[in-house]
C-alpha cells in the first residue's frame, strides 16, 4: 500500500492491516504525520503534535504485534484527543491561555485506556476555550472546517471535527457538555457520540459542567466510533460515578439489522420552525432510509425540548464558574472576552433562577424517557442549520441579542445532556448555504441509558445503506 | 419581574468576591436579564410538581 493512502483509511481498517503486519505502526505514525504538517496548517486543528511520543510509541507497538502481543484493533491505530484531556508530561490547556504552560503530570482515565488498547497519541487537538463553544479567540489559532475554511468545524471539539474529517488522525476523542462532540460530527460530515453520563470516566478532564460533561468519540464511521468507545468506557475508581457494569461488546453490537427498531420522530425537533427547510428535507430523506432498512417509525413529543438553550446555559455556567472564580479575579485578561462574560454570569446567576433550571431539567429527563417509552431510538435533526461561518465579533451588544444566543439553534442537542442520555450524529447528507455550496449535516439519534449500541448499530446500518461518510472534504 | 439593573448585578458579583467591570458588566447584565426572560415565561404543566432531583439515575436497575 501507498504510505500516502494510509490516513485514508478506515481506523478498523488500518487496525487489520497492522494486525496482519501488512502496514506497521510506524508507518502509519509517519504517514498522518505528513499529512499534519502539509495540512493543518490551513487548518490549526492541532494545538500539540506528539512526534517523538508518538514514533516511540510506534516502534513499541510494532515490536509486540511481531512478538504475538496484539493488544485490539486499536493497536498500533494513531489516535488524537480533543486538549481537555490530562497527558502525562504533555501539554494540556483546555484550548486556553489561561493554562498556557500546564503540563500534567498524569494521563486522564481515557488516556491511560486507549494506550492500553495499544492506540498511539499522535497529538492534542484545538477546542473552543474550556469548552464552552462560545469562544472567538482561540490562542493556538482558529479552528477551520475542511468543508469550507471560512465556516465553524462545530464547537467545541473544534478540532477533534477538523482532524478526523481531514484525514489527520484515524479517529479522535472529543467531549460533550451541550452538543460539542455532535455538532462538529455534524458541521464536518462524521459520527459522533456523546455516551450515556458515568459510561465513560472524568477522571483528568479539564471540566467544563460536571453534570453534562462526557468524554466520547469522534470518528469517521460508526464501527470506528465503537472502537473508540469500546476502548475507553468502563467503571473507574477514580471517578465514583462511573457506572459499576460490564462493558458491552460495541463491535459486536454493530451487528445485526434494524429490522423492527421503532424510531420515534421528535415533532419539536423536525418540526421546529427554526430548523432550515434544507436540513429538514435532509434529516427527513435519513429517516425514511431507515424506515427502508426495517425500523418502523412513529412520531414523539418532547415538548421542552425548544426551550432547552437557557436550561442547558444556567447549568453550564453556574457549574463551571466555581473552577474559574480565582482565574477570572487574578488573571481576567488571559480570558477570550465572551468565555470571560459567560464565566463571569455563572458567578452571579440568582439562587431561585438556578433551582427553577433544576427543576426544568427534571421535567426535561422525564419527557425524554416517556418519549423512549413509546420507541427505542428518537430520531431528529443535529442542528438547525449547517456549519455557519466564522465568528470574529466578540462581546453582546443588546438584550436582544443576549436573548437570541440563549435560544434556538443549540437546543436540538442539550435536551440529551440534561436527561443523561446517549446521543449521536451521524453524517446524512449535504446542504447549501450562502457561498457554500455542499456543507455536511446530520441526523441526531438519542436513546435510553447504556443503549449506546444500539445507537452505533443504526448509525452502521445507515452507513451501509449511504455513500456519505465515503465522501472527502476538499482540502 | 422588572430586569435587574447594572448596579444590581455589580452587587451580586461583589456578593461572589468579584469587581465587574464594563464592558463585561453590561454584558452580564444582558445575560442575567435574557436568562431571567426566558425562564419566567416558561411554567409548563408538572412543574410544581417535580423536585429538582440530582443528576445520578438508578443505572443498574435502568440497564436490567
Amino acid at each position: 500500500m501507498n504510505t500516502a493512502d494510509i490516513p485514508f483509511l478506515t481506523a478498523a481498517a488500518l487496525g487489520r492491516l497492522i494486525q496482519r503486519q501488512e502496514v506497521s505502526p510506524v508507518e502509519a505514525v509517519e504517514a498522518y504525520l505528513e499529512r499534519i504538517y502539509s495540512v493543518d496548517r490551513k487548518l490549526n486543528s492541532y494545538i500539540t503534535v506528539c512526534r517523538n511520543h508518538a514514533l516511540a510509541a510506534a516502534r513499541q507497538a510494532e515490536e509486540e504485534i511481531a512478538a504475538g502481543e496484539h493488544r485490539g484493533p486499536l493497536h498500533g491505530v494513531p489516535v488524537a484527543v480533543k486538549d481537555q484531556f490530562n497527558t502525562a508530561g504533555i501539554l494540556t490547556t483546555g484550548g486556553s491561555k489561561v493554562l498556557a504552560t500546564n503540563v500534567p503530570d498524569h494521563d486522564a482515565t481515557v488516556i491511560t485506556n486507549l494506550r492500553n488498547a495499544g492506540a498511539i497519541l499522535l497529538g492534542k487537538l484545538n477546542m473552543s476555550e474550556f469548552a464552552t463553544g462560545n469562544s472567538i479567540y482561540h490562542h493556538w489559532g482558529t479552528p477551520r472546517n475542511p468543508w469550507d475554511r471560512s465556516r465553524n468545524p462545530g464547537t467545541s471539539s473544534s478540532g477533534s471535527g477538523a482532524a478526523t474529517a481531514a484525514f489527520l488522525c484515524a479517529t479522535s476523542l472529543g467531549e460533550d457538555t451541550g452538543g460539542s462532540i455532535r455538532n462538529p460530527a455534524n458541521n464536518c460530515g462524521l459520527v459522533g457520540l456523546r455516551p450515556t453520563w458515568g459510561l465513560v470516566s472524568r477522571h483528568g478532564m479539564l471540566g467544563a459542567s460536571w453534570s453534562n460533561d462526557i468524554g466520547g468519540p469522534i470518528s469517521r464511521t460508526a464501527e470506528d466510533c465503537a472502537l473508540t468507545l469500546q476502548a475507553i468506557a468502563g467503571p473507574d475508581p477514580n471517578d465514583p460515578y462511573t457506572a459499576h457494569a460490564p462493558t458491552p461488546d460495541y463491535q459486536a453490537e454493530l451487528n445485526g439489522d434494524i429490522k423492527g427498531l421503532r424510531v420515534g420522530v421528535v415533532r419539536e425537533g423536525l418540526y421546529a420552525d427554526f430548523v432550515q427547510p434544507q436540513v429538514r428535507d435532509t434529516v427527513s430523506r435519513a429517516i425514511g432510509t431507515l424506515e427502508s432498512l426495517g425500523a418502523s417509525i412513529d412520531e414523539v413529543s418532547i415538548p421542552l425540548l425548544p426551550y432547552t438553550a437557557a436550561i442547558n446555559r444556567i447549568h453550564i455556567e453556574v457549574e463551571a464558574a466555581p473552577s474559574h472564580r480565582e482565574w477570572l479575579a487574578n488573571q481576567p485578561q488571559n480570558y477570550d472576552h465572551n468565555v470571560r462574560t459567560d464565566f463571569l454570569t455563572g458567578c452571579v446567576v440568582p439562587g431561585q433562577l438556578y433551582y427553577k433550571a433544576l427543576k426544568l431539567r427534571e421535567l426535561i429527563r422525564q419527557q425524554v424517557f416517556e418519549a423512549l417509552d413509546k420507541v427505542d431510538v428518537l430520531a431528529l435533526p443535529n442542528t438547525s442549520e449547517p456549519a455557519p461561518l466564522i465568528n470574529d465579533k466578540p462581546g453582546i451588544f443588546s438584550q436582544e441579542e443576549a436573548t437570541a444566543r440563549m435560544s434556538g439553534r443549540r437546543s436540538l442537542t442539550g435536551s440529551f445532556n440534561l436527561a443523561s442520555v446517549p446521543a449521536l450524529a451521524v453524517h446524512c447528507g449535504f446542504v447549501s448555504a450562502e457561498g457554500s455550496p455542499k456543507l455536511p449535516t446530520a441526523l441526531q439519534l438519542a436513546g435510553r441509558p447504556f443503549s449506546d449500541g444500539t445507537l452505533l448499530r443504526v448509525a452502521h446500518n445507515f452507513q451501509k445503506a449511504t455513500p456519505w461518510h465515503i465522501q472527502r472534504p476538499p482540502i | 419581574m422588572a430586569d435587574l439593573t447594572k448596579d444590581e448585578v455589580r452587587s451580586l458579583g461583589k456578593a461572589a468576591g468579584l469587581d465587574l467591570q464594563e464592558p463585561h458588566l453590561t454584558e452580564v447584565t444582558y445575560n442575567i436579564n435574557a436568562l431571567k426572560e426566558l425562564l419566567d415565561d416558561l411554567n409548563p404543566p408538572g412543574l410544581d410538581e417535580v423536585e429538582p432531583l440530582p443528576i445520578i439515575h438508578p443505572y443498574q436497575q435502568i440497564r436490567q
